[in-house]
């Protein structure tokens, strides 16, 4: 109604309406006093007191002032001025209950303003918001439904408002969602309310997306339930985006970890290989030589060589499903299992080493919920990093042990008695880039550490009391059905 | 067909044992040790053998044992088995007074013709005088392919030797293959005891 920008323009239109009242006043208290009838003395005042209401009813305290002043000027002149008491008093009291008058109008004027401003000022708020806005009654009728509403769901405000907000809802909620409001109007017990849920939006055009629903509730007798609701789709496809790369990146550092064991994995190749060449030949020979006594030795060496080549096939298994991409679904595994195929791939090569190597892997631990090659990469990398932390050092012990916490968590750890870890660089251990080795890229122990917070766990080093360092870390227990909110 | 004893060293079990029955079917007399330091216990022993080794070992590698035993002055001819990137090793091996290095898995023939060797041997002391004939295919190479064998030779791979010398690591593939062939060489063991022989070792 009364915009800022209006202002020199409603200004020029107020000092107008103000004169025309006054004149009209004037008129009509001509007028009336020319007939020396009803409206003689005291009583010339009372058109101006009309006069008075609309002025100050429309524009304000200031005109209506103005008014009762030319009105009081005007009886004054016209009745020939005050001859009694009676006059004085009478002008007095019009003075006083002009202003008052005035006084009133100008402040309901005010309200009214103000009450204008507010609700526009939220209107334009509510049009603005990225979130979509609906207000239902108690019964799921809709009451109101904003722009951004219009746009999310495609449908308009003029058919929406009076219908059940479930038209906007997908089965199975569509036909739930009554229950629900009929159950909190009875138990008043909040499941959504004031927390905020993410839910299944429908549109006009029967699609259905993510959307995110805060919903408040407007006190007073008949309550109404004021929801908004933020469209997922775009955050929910970035983040799926997000964890695409992010598990593209673990994969090819699987890859790289392999990569770096190459060698040692073609010498564990060679050997049952070179195990079959020879058993082989020598059972040519000796099947040659045709004497019936080789037989059993024959029997024997051909037996030993589909043992042996079943050994590297082994190999070849281990290694490529620890490379293969996985589908990165978590399930339950048993620890110890999961720990002795990452050594078996780890410890490729660790007899050359001379490396003294110790499990200790309690029964009680092994329940685990986890990604089992993601874990199998982090125990990989942990045990690589042990090995070569330990290539200069005279005592080479490697111990690798689990245990169950009193909290239920699995504790894995894998100590190594190498040079040890300087404090600072300990701290930045599993920033990505951070590497100590002169080939290392730096990222094995940040990926090690992303893996192993996704499991909702947590990895760190320490000192090993007997020299050399201790990486350990946690896996939550494995969540009971229940645990699961509908 | 042969008298010669052949020791054998290996902690792998399965590479021992499959190694020692094809010796066997070859007629071979084999006597297996599990780690170079039962070999050593096992000393003195006849001098009509040789001793085939695993280059990777735990405790005392195959490399080490042939020091010792040069230490020792034994005179056993030596044959080292190598897995898979130990060319350095085996190179290394051969300089040490080794007669032949195998690579994994090797053909029969190839063990065949090490033994042959390690046979010959025997029978040489050691300290041979440079080959006239080795000498002679020498002179047949030219001064890039010259340049190459000593880096074939020192056990650097292709890339390094490629690099060292400013050329393509394919332009290296070919000189080394027309080395090998200069040189009648079968394979890189061969190579490194002709350049040996002819005191370019």
């Amino acid at each position: 109604m009364v915009g800022l920008r209006q202002s020199s323009a409603v200004d020029k239109g107020r000092r107008l309406r103000v004169l025309g009242l006054t004149v009209l006043a004037l008129g009509l208290a001509v007028i009336l006093s020319l007939e020396g009838s009803v409206f003689a003395g005291q009583a010339g005042y009372l058109p101006f007191v009309a006069c008075v209401v609309l002025a100050s009813a429309f524009d304000g305290f200031l005109p209506g002032a103005i008014v009762t002043g030319f009105g009081a000027m005007a009886v004054l002149l016209l009745g020939g001025g005050i001859d009694s008491l009676s006059g004085g008093l009478g002008l007095v009291l019009y003075l006083a209950i002009g202003i008052a008058i005035a006084f009133w109008g100008g402040s309901a004027l005010k309200a009214r303003a103000t009450a204008a401003m507010t609700q526009q000022h939220l209107q334009s708020i509510l049009d603005t918001v990225p979130d979509a806005m609906i207000v239902i009654d108690r019964n799921g009728i809709m009451r109101s439904f904003s722009t951004a509403a219009e746009r999310l769901f495609g449908w308009t405000a003029a058919e929406m408002v009076g219908l059940n907000v479930s038209t906007l809802m997908p089965q199975p909620y569509r036909g739930a969602h009554n229950s629900y409001l009929e159950r909190y109007a009875r138990t008043k017990e909040r499941r959504i309310i004031g927390i905020g849920r993410i839910i299944v939006g429908l549109r006009k055009n029967g699609t259905t997306f993510p959307m995110e629903l805060h919903v408040g509730e407007t006190g007073g007798a008949v309550p109404f339930f004021t929801g908004f609701v933020r469209d997922l789709t775009e955050r929910q496809q970035v983040e799926a985006r997000l964890q695409d790369l992010q598990s593209e990146l673990v994969h090819v550092s699987r890859l790289m970890a392999v990569g770096e064991m190459a060698s040692m994995l073609a010498h564990e190749l060679n050997q049952p290989l070179s195990a079959v060449a020879n058993l082989l030949t020598g059972s040519r020979r000796l099947f040659e030589r045709g004497r019936p006594e080789d037989g059993p030795k024959i029997t024997e060496a051909l037996q030993k060589a589909a043992q042996q080549a079943l050994r590297a096939g082994d190999i070849i298994h281990r290694m490529r499903s620890f490379v293969s991409r996985g589908d990165g679904e978590r399930g339950l595994e048993n620890l110890s299992k999961v720990v002795e195929e990452a050594a078996a791939l780890g410890l490729v090569g660790v007899k050359e080493r001379q490396v003294e190597v110790s499990f200790d892997l309690a029964v009680d631990a092994n329940a685990i919920f986890v990604d089992k090659v993601q874990i199998q990469q982090v125990l990989l990398n942990l045990i690589r990093n042990a090995l070569e932390a330990m290539q200069d050092t005279l005592q080479r012990r490697l111990s690798i042990t689990t245990v169950r916490r009193d909290d239920d968590y699995v504790v894995v750890s894998v100590a190594d008695t190498g040079s040890g870890l300087a404090e600072e660089i300990r701290e930045k251990l599993f920033h990505p880039f951070m590497t100590t080795k002169p080939q290392g890229m730096g990222v094995g122990l940040s990926i090690s550490r992303s893996i192993v917070d996704a499991h909702g766990g947590r990895i760190w080093a320490e000192e090993n009391p007997g020299g050399g360092t201790v990486f350990r870390f946690t896996l939550p227990p494995v969540p009971t059905e229940g645990a699961n909110d509908e | 067909m042969s008298e010669m004893l052949v020791h054998l060293v290996d902690d792998d079990d399965s590479a021992r044992d499959s190694l020692a029955f094809m010796l066997e079917a070859a007629d071979f007399v084999v006597q297996s040790y599990e780690s170079a330091q039962a070999f050593l216990d096992g000393l003195p022993i006849g001098p009509r053998g040789c001793v085939i080794t695993d280059v990777r070992m735990p405790d005392m590698t195959g490399i080490e044992l042939v020091h010792r035993l040069n230490a020792l002055k034994v005179g056993l001819p030596v044959i080292v088995i190598t897995g898979h990137g130990d060319i350095p090793l085996a190179i290394e091996a051969m300089r040490a007074g080794v007669v032949d290095f195998i690579e994994k898995p090797f053909p029969e023939e190839r063990i065949l013709e090490a033994l042959d060797l390690a046979r010959d041997k025997l029978g040489v002391e050691v300290g041979e005088t440079p080959n006239s004939e080795i000498l002679e295919k020498l002179e047949t190479l030219s001064e890039r392919e010259r340049e190459v064998l000593d880096g074939v030779v020192a056990g650097r791979p292709n890339k390094i030797i490629a690099r060292d010398l400013g050329i393509s690591p394919r332009t290296v593939e070919i000189y080394r293959a027309k080395v090998m062939t200069k040189m009648q060489a079968d394979n890189l063991a061969a190579l490194v005891r002709m350049t040996m022989a002819a005191g370019l070792g």
